[in-house]
């Protein structure tokens, strides 16, 4: 089972919690979200892989077999056209798991008006897919946030 | 096999949300359906790995083929979502 790490240190809350319907419904796929801590931090890679997309808000890493994770860095900050993101990496690299890909701030984020929460998802994937998903607690950058069978 | 070429209004192209969107569109397809970034090859519509990975962006134009019974229905629902600015 593919272990999917926690890009960023904060709260797990659950895709539910997200204030954006795509993503608290389910329907970019099922995962968990974190509500980050308020200070500077570098984004790191869920799993190990090679960066699919890295937008400066956003990035998909792809596992040799073929499993999609997407990182989403706060809601509707592809407004911010990467402004306050740094990005780190390269589209097409191969990373480690708890690589760093991109800084940011989500207090600068908050401060913008806009919910710096990070959705973690598991790409055309089922909701039954993945096991021992955590939505609450504090979890650290590179913690387990669920198992992807 | 019905094909419709469409230009991609979506400020974002096909990222997250208009992504979604369009996976979720495609999953109604009987058959098969795909979509190609202008004249490049075609990857399946109904996985949002493989759309999120073609980076499609705005203005740029896509090739979305889709089989099977009501395909121009499909199609209908896709060029809506990937012409929605």
């Amino acid at each position: 089972m593919l272990s999917v790490l926690s890009p960023v240190p904060g709260t797990a809350t659950g895709l539910a919690q997200v204030p954006d319907p795509v993503f608290a419904q389910g329907m970019v796929g099922p995962g968990t979200a974190i509500d980050p801590v308020r200070e500077p931090q570098t984004a790191v890679a869920p799993v190990a892989g090679t960066i699919v997309k890295l937008h400066p808000h956003a990035y998909v890493i792809a596992t040799p077999d073929g499993k999609g994770v997407l990182v989403h860095l706060g809601i509707d900050t592809v407004d911010l056209k990467g402004e306050g993101f740094e990005t780190l990496a390269e589209e097409g690299a191969a990373v480690e798991a708890g690589a760093p890909l991109v800084r940011w701030n989500p207090a600068e984020v908050e401060k913008g008006g806009r919910s710096p929460a990070v959705p973690v998802v598991a790409l055309d994937a089922s909701a039954e897919a993945l096991a021992d998903v955590v939505s609450s607690g504090e979890v650290a950058s590179g913690a387990p946030l669920f198992g992807w069978r | 096999m019905a094909e419709r070429r469409v230009k991609v209004e979506s400020e974002v192209g096909l990222h997250a949300r208009p992504a979604a969107l369009f996976v979720e569109a495609a999953a109604k397809a009987a058959g098969e359906a795909t979509v190609a970034k202008g004249d490049g090859a075609p990857v399946s519509a109904k996985s949002i790995l493989a759309v999120m990975g073609l980076d499609v962006r705005n203005g740029d134009e896509i090739v979305v083929r889709v089989e099977g019974d009501g395909a121009e229905e499909v199609l209908d629902r896709l060029a809506e979502i990937a012409g929605a600015g």
